[in-house]
């Protein structure tokens, strides 16, 4: 979420019955344009809050120049002090999964993890059951990775890349229309592609190659992962994912204003085909 | 700098003066010409493009125009090829959030009188809506860094004080959200008056009659099952070789028959008590009208704990689940809520005592722990709003361990009920009255019972009496049950106490420091699970047939012993009739071996 909407929540994440609250909202716009001062960030965004059981996690990122390769993560316990969040370790991405319990609100806490003989996830071979631990700063930076990367959504032509590759924000665009807004091609995973270029360029019948070299999120699986709804007034658009339960994008349909946030445990939810009707998939 | 450049901006100008371009106007009108070439696909030319499209950026002047030029130029493009002779433009296109307005408008008039009717005023009590004012909620709410869209909240104010008026509710409270894939529920919990559950316990008892007839149709049925395939196996001897008097084919087995029987149903509560004590209407949007759900039975509470299924937002989509779910989407709404009630409703201690003495503040809290048994034994439900509450100190409230808080919805057994039924009824018409229609069948079996019951008396399931502090709550596998924060770090004055249920994600509670206290539940109406779900295991299959030598599994005989055995069992008189004696017994070889086996 841009820190310009911070102050407006109710009414982008409101949908979805979390918000910033007020005194948050005002902590946050004043500490973020600090950090975003001291960094020389370009913009600096919100991201959202991982509920711990003891204490909160908000997080924060911004960006020089790329605002898809450069982001830059932070973390806070009170919407003040902001550190660096490291990046996502390898192990650290291999764990996460695994962990079962809830976040504490501790980043030096130390998370025991058993990996059982015939676990796939983290590929290596063992004889027997072993354990590994994992910091929870660790854990909280492979999350919001995770996050990010399945569940975080632009909506089509919301940012842009420059002939020599720098990908920016579209400062040209106008938002999707309301006909748009209700394809699944028209959001795309705001992640580095993982799919060929060509493929995703074909998909749509009028490509852009400064625009449509992200990932749609019409092949994610199974389908129906994605709860897109129409405000009534057909003036926002709010996507949310079943994957990532807390997680809510919203686009003012016909402005450039769109963003996402994150409100929740930080788990992911694999139960999402039981939780589907046979024919809803 | 500035001035250096002009001078040498001037030299150059004088240079380019002195060299004269010989045919510059041919030249310049030659580029002109080129660049006004109209296109053979669509008639345009880059000439009126460049105009255009820089008139555009010099009257908008974006920033970084050049980062953007080929969707400016694009855009521009896309503008000149939409219809320019729209010839509907007479007609006007209502913009989306029109109906949204149409739908508001209504709602925002002054409601209309109440009919002229004979009852004296006094009796037509209305619900109180002064403690519904939802923008104050919603003040809370933000506080908490939680709310809905303010239009929203406005809208259920609304339509809340349309429902009293058009509903026979006494109480009403807003309860919350739940989100559903294609709509959301928007949740009130009401109250309603006495007769109204009077009225609906005579309804559920007369549908329950009818049930227990359709029961009876049904056995009706199986018998004339029965006879159909008593009547197939007689055409099947027909039709089989050898007539009636020969041993083939032997009559077929008896039908299995299914040797489980289902454990008896407990009754649901009565409306107005335990469970169904209270009534939900849900709508699913401005404009959509408050529909009633219906009430809760225990079967449907325990399906709903062993499945995990995502609402859809349309109340009449059926709940395909293993095991089955009886009902749609609307019972199952209404199971969850009841969940979520029962395991969520909070309120801070001293808020509610139960009915009795009333008690000074100070001796409060230890008499309630004392009494909490004993009362929940006379009158579980009956507790009433404390007069002489005052808050809890805010520190208190915040305490990490909770037992400043407690529950104020009873518990649900895993039986599916709030109080405990016996399966095996007493013998003395102690049972409910639901009960006694059931009785019919199993009349038979009474003494059978009886004898059960001295065999195995089943031990009552008891839960948390209520008014429990929550610190008495068990935490599931590892997970505090609560998590509780403070909604200010700065001004304490005026923060707010917020406890966040971890079991169910969204569901919360809120409490000022002063009286005013919410439980308001925002989310996708499932628990949090810690492991993932995993489907209860079907049934092991059920044996058909006991188990002997017939439906035993054994492996073929090969050849050689076939051959053996036809060997062993050559007809001893082998001369008399060996022609015919071979051929037959080849053909009838394999059925001899099965018979020779049963015996």
């Amino acid at each position: 979420m841009n820190l310009n909407d911070i102050l407006h929540s109710l009414d982008c994440s409101g949908h979805f019955g979390h918000v910033v609250s007020t005194e948050e909202a005002i902590i946050l716009y004043n500490s973020l344009l600090i950090l975003q001062n001291e960094n020389h960030f370009k913009e600096v965004f919100f991201w959202g809050k991982i509920f711990g059981s003891e204490k909160d996690y908000y997080i924060a990122y911004g960006y020089e120049k790329d605002i898809l390769y450069g982001k830059v993560f932070y973390y806070s316990l009170n919407c003040i002090d902001w550190g660096l969040m490291p990046k996502a370790t390898k192990m650290g991405l291999l764990l996460t999964p695994l962990c079962t319990t809830k976040f504490q609100g501790d980043p030096s806490l130390i998370i025991d993890i058993l990996i059982e003989k015939e676990e796939t996830l983290v590929p290596a071979k063992r004889k027997q059951a072993e354990l590994r631990k994992l910091k929870e700063e660790d854990r909280l930076a492979a999350t919001v990775s995770l996050i990010f990367d399945e569940a975080g959504i632009i909506p089509r032509m919301g940012i842009f890349r420059r002939p020599d590759g720098m990908v920016i924000n579209n400062t040209a665009f106008e938002g999707l229309k309301s006909i748009d807004a209700r394809e699944w091609s028209s959001y795309l995973h705001f992640r580095v592609p993982t799919r060929k270029q060509n493929t995703n360029l074909l998909t749509s019948d009028d490509y852009n190659y400064a625009t449509d070299f992200l990932d749609p999120i019409d092949m994610d699986i199974p389908e129906g992962c994605w709860m897109l709804r129409i405000g009534q007034a057909e003036d926002v658009a709010i996507l949310k994912s079943l994957h990532w339960p807390g997680l809510v994008f919203y686009h003012h349909l016909r402005t450039p204003k769109h963003g996402f946030l994150y409100f929740g445990h930080g788990k992911r939810c694999l139960d999402v085909p039981f939780m589907l009707s046979p024919y809803q998939m | 700098m500035i001035g250096d450049y002009d001078i040498q901006d001037a030299e150059e100008r004088k240079i380019s003066d002195e060299i004269q371009i010989p045919a510059y106007e041919s030249e310049f009108m030659n580029a002109k010409m080129f660049l006004q070439l109209a296109s053979t696909n669509t008639g345009d030319n880059l000439y009126d493009h460049l105009c255009e499209t820089l008139n555009k950026i010099l009257s908008e002047r974006p920033l970084n125009v050049i980062d953007f030029f080929e969707e400016y130029s694009r855009r521009i493009k896309e503008k000149r090829y939409r219809p320019q002779t729209d010839h509907l433009e007479d007609i006007y296109v209502s913009p989306s959030s029109f109906d949204v307005a149409n739908l508001m408008v209504p709602m925002l008039k002054p409601l209309s009188p109440l009919e002229p009717s004979t009852v004296d005023p006094a009796d037509l009590e209305v619900a109180d809506m002064s403690e519904n004012n939802m923008l104050e909620l919603l003040y809370y709410l933000e506080h908490c860094g939680l709310g809905l869209p303010r239009p929203e909240m406005f809208y259920v104010m609304l339509s809340m004080r349309k429902l009293v008026h058009t509903e026979p509710i006494s109480t009403i409270r807003f309860w919350g959200k739940i989100f559903g894939t294609l709509k959301n529920y928007l949740i009130v919990e009401c109250e309603l008056k006495n007769e109204e559950y009077l009225k609906k316990n005579e309804a559920y008892n007369e549908e329950y009659f009818d049930e227990a007839k359709k029961q009876e149709s049904v056995n009706m049925e199986a018998l004339d099952e029965n006879r159909i395939r008593k009547a197939l196996d007689e055409i099947a001897r027909m039709q089989q070789f050898g007539g009636e008097g020969s041993k083939y084919p032997r009559n077929l087995p008896p039908e299995p028959k299914s040797q489980y029987e289902e454990p008896p149903e407990p009754p649901p509560e009565p409306s107005g008590f335990g469970l169904n004590k209270l009534v939900y209407y849900v709508n699913t949007g401005i404009g959509e009208p408050w529909i009633q759900l219906p009430d809760v039975t225990p079967k449907q509470i325990r399906t709903s704990r062993l499945v995990y299924k995502s609402f859809t937002g349309n109340l009449d989509e059926p709940v395909l689940t293993y095991p089955k779910f009886p009902g749609n989407e609307r019972e199952y709404l209404r199971a969850q809520i009841a969940r979520i009630t029962s395991g969520t409703q909070i309120s801070p201690l001293g808020y509610y005592t139960f009915g009795g003495v009333q008690l000074g503040e100070g001796e409060e809290e230890e008499e309630e722990e004392g009494q909490g048994e004993e009362a929940a034994e006379e009158a579980k439900s009956d507790f009433r709003k404390n007069p002489k509450y005052e808050a809890p100190p805010l520190k208190d409230l915040l305490d990490p361990s909770m037992s400043f808080w407690v529950h104020h919805t009873p518990f649900i057994l895993p039986q599916g009920r709030t109080t405990w039924w016996n399966p095996i009824p007493l013998p003395e018409g102690a049972g409910e009255g639901a009960e006694e229609s059931e009785n019919e069948e199993e009349k038979l079996g009474e003494e059978e019972e009886e004898m059960d019951k001295r065999r195995f008396s089943v031990e009552p399931e008891t839960g948390p009496p209520l008014l429990t502090p929550l610190s008495e709550d068990a935490a599931v596998e590892a997970i505090p049950p609560w998590s509780i924060r403070c909604s200010s770090s700065i001004m304490d004055d005026f923060a707010l106490a917020i406890v966040r249920s971890n079991l169910w994600p969204g569901a919360y509670c809120l409490s000022t420091q002063g009286p005013i206290f919410h439980n308001v539940y925002l989310g996708f109406g499932l628990k949090y699970m810690e492991h993932n779900f995993s489907p209860m295991p079907l049934p092991p299959v059920q044996q058909e047939y006991p188990i002997g030598p017939e439906v035993m599994e054994m492996t073929d005989p090969t050849g050689a012993q076939e051959e053996q055995w036809r060997i062993d069992h050559l007809p001893k008189p082998m001369e008399e009739f060996l022609p015919m004696g071979e051929e037959l017994g080849e053909g009838e070889e394999e059925e001899d071996e099965i018979i020779e086996d049963d015996d």
